[in-house]
């Protein structure tokens, strides 16, 4: 026999050879009392053969809801799970309770199921399922993209201009000083570190060729792109997202309008005007970044100029600015796709959200290698 | 701290409630007794919601005090205000509840964040709340799995789940058919035995008749109180004749759009 006193409850556990357990509690039984009487009945009862559990809380002057809890958690037979069990003795108020409480079989809701686990086939079945009906809604995606298009440019009366030129102003107007501060000092990292280098071989002056070729042909489409994957490919995902979540889009559709159309068009029209301006104003400001560092050199305005215009084609501004149109609908277009695929819950928008980042990413990246590859085969 | 008599579970004094110049509630009394369904309605827009969110301590009032059990929730701060605070559980009109964790995690949140007891006792314990309202069954779903009636009931199980005194809840009916909504009811009721004093704001009339042991009523643009009793009584006896229009569902004279 074992007796304890906690605080104002008193727990005695009497252990019968034969498998019987009579637990008899009296005094409080609360939230504050509980703890201790869980320890006890814990030490007790673990690792004991139980087969008749018999709690008598006659003896109880005040059972609370944690009270309650450790006798539902006692007659669940969580603690003693061979043991036939009975709850003797409760007050009146309190067995109603408990028996709306035990009505139920307490297996029958247990909160956790066995989680089925796949096999490897199972897994790469279901990947490729997976991946081969996303690649289909994303040819049908393009293909409804495609067909739109001619309707915005052959009958610009029914294109929505009002909200590409929101969209512009959002995208491209807005995102005028980020894309300065970056660009500017993007020209100042090219300039110093080229600069260390080019000293070794006393051709410093070459600086003002790698700041125009890296800028005009590399840096300054990728890190429009990849400015406007992070700002503007977003923002797209989150808008529709809700748009979607808001049950805007069946609105949309209920009034026969296609969200393509509607939505994305003007997003990816915006898109592939903006791109090529923040790309070229991006040159730009690179260029002058690696002025300033070259001034500070001590090479004089005219002679950097010179140097400037006789490393570069036009062809090569073609090739560069032309790539961040491409890099200008992939963002758009991404942006859009990933919004429009948003599911229901709380997290759903930040998903796609991320999702619209992260494709974008890695196709601008697979997009400018392949660029890459295709001038270096053309010359 | 204590300032209300014994059977008192909630005293509002001279509440003003708004955002900066626009007064939406003034001067607002009235007690909460223990144990009683105390309904606040209104029609839309006469500030039911944000007099419930300034009771709970949600919108700080621009004067007034709210008296909750014994303490003053206005002027409680620290380990005060948490102890008041855990003296009512709250069902928002949407059900808030958590969609990215379970329905029994959702109940279980509160008592992990809480409460003292050893962590199999508090999983038991979100699952007798949840049996309580009639969803053990669905402890391992997600709220987005569950129907609008369903959310609700998980709401009130999560409120519940600090065993507290008094239960707000913010428009339990809206948007329930009407066997969905008088279940809510059913379970108000059933777990009113349990002694639990609740505040509902609604304005959906039968489960008002079904449920209410007291209502107070806000008027549009009056900025306060303008009845309060027993719903049958104000529907037959109240002086304002508004008042008896909402009660029997009776339009605006001045708005009708019948045929003259």
């Amino acid at each position: 026999m074992t007796a304890a006193a906690q605080n104002e409850l008193e727990t005695d556990v009497q252990i019968r050879a034969d498998g019987f357990v009579r637990v008899v509690l009296r005094g409080r039984l609360n939230e504050q009392t509980v703890v201790g009487c869980w320890s006890l009945l814990e030490k007790e009862l673990l690792g004991t053969k139980v087969e008749t559990l018999q709690v008598d809380v006659s003896g109880l002057g005040l059972c609370d809801a944690a009270g309650m809890t450790l006798l539902l958690y006692l007659s669940m037979g969580r603690m003693t799970p061979q043991a036939t069990i009975s709850v003797l003795g409760l007050k009146a108020d309190l067995e109603k309770i408990f028996r709306e409480l035990t009505l139920e079989d307490s297996q029958a809701f247990h909160p956790y199921p066995a989680i089925k686990r796949d096999s490897y086939v199972e897994k790469i079945g279901r990947w490729v399922g997976q991946t081969t009906m996303e690649i289909h809604e994303q040819m049908v995606f393009l293909g409804a993209i495609i067909a739109s298009l001619p309707v915005s440019i052959f009958h610009p009366k029914r294109s929505r201009w009002a909200e590409t030129r929101r969209i512009v102003e959002l995208a491209g107007a807005n995102a005028v000083p980020i894309v300065s501060l970056m660009s500017l000092l993007l020209g100042f990292i090219i300039a110093f570190e080229s600069a260390r280098r080019l000293a070794e071989f006393g051709a410093q002056l070459y600086v003002a060729n790698t700041i125009m070729v890296v800028m005009v042909r590399d840096m300054g489409p990728l890190m429009t792109a990849i400015l406007l994957a992070g700002r503007t490919g977003s923002s797209f995902a989150a808008e529709i997202g809700t748009m979607k979540i808001n049950e805007e889009l069946n609105a949309l559709k209920t009034f026969g309008l296609d969200p393509i159309p509607f939505l994305v068009v003007p997003r990816i029209l915006a898109g592939v005007f903006v791109t090529p301006l923040l790309t070229f104003y991006s040159i730009l400001m690179g260029v002058i970044g690696g002025v300033i560092v070259m001034l500070g050199l001590g090479f004089t305005l005219p002679l950097i100029l010179h140097q400037l215009a006789s490393s570069v084609h036009l062809n090569d501004l073609g090739a560069g600015i032309s790539k961040s149109a491409i890099f200008g609908v992939i963002v758009s277009a991404v942006g859009c796709w990933h919004g429009l695929r948003t599911e229901q819950g709380p997290s759903a928008v930040g998903l796609s959200t991320t999702r619209a980042v992260v494709t974008s990413l890695l196709l601008i990246i697979v997009a400018d290698a392949v660029f890459s590859a295709i001038s270096f085969l053309l010359k | 701290m204590m300032n209300a008599p014994n059977h008192i579970a909630i005293s509002v004094k001279d509440l003003t409630v708004g955002y900066g110049d626009n007064v939406i509630l003034q001067n607002v009394n009235f007690q909460v007794k223990r144990g009683e369904v105390f309904v606040i309605l209104g029609a839309s827009g006469s500030g039911k919601s944000t007099l419930m969110k300034a009771m709970i301590g949600l919108y700080p009032p621009l004067s007034g005090e709210v008296w909750i059990e014994g303490g003053n929730l206005m002027a409680a701060q620290g380990k005060e205000r948490l102890a008041l605070l855990r003296k009512f559980g709250v069902m928002y009109q949407s059900g808030a509840l958590f969609g990215s964790i379970t329905v029994l995690e959702n109940v279980r949140l509160p008592l992990d964040e809480f409460s003292e007891l050893p962590d199999p006792l508090k999983e038991v314990a979100a699952l007798a709340r949840l049996k309580l309202v009639g969803l053990g069954a669905a402890a391992d779903k997600m709220p987005a799995e569950l129907s609008g009636g369903m959310q609700k009931r998980a709401a009130i199980a999560r409120a519940m789940a600090l065993d507290p005194r008094i239960l707000f809840l913010d428009e339990p009916s809206a948007g329930l058919d009407p066997i969905t909504s008088a279940g809510i009811d059913l379970l108000i009721k059933s777990l009113h035995h349990f002694g639990f004093t609740f505040v509902i704001v609604s304005h959906e009339l039968p489960s008002i008749y079904s449920i209410a042991d007291r209502v107070v009523m806000l008027g549009s643009g009056a900025k306060g109180i303008i009845a309060q009793g027993k719903p049958a009584e104000l529907r037959d006896r109240a002086a304002d004749p508004w008042v008896r229009r909402f009660f029997n569902r009776q339009p605006d004279p001045s708005h009708s759009l019948e045929p003259s």
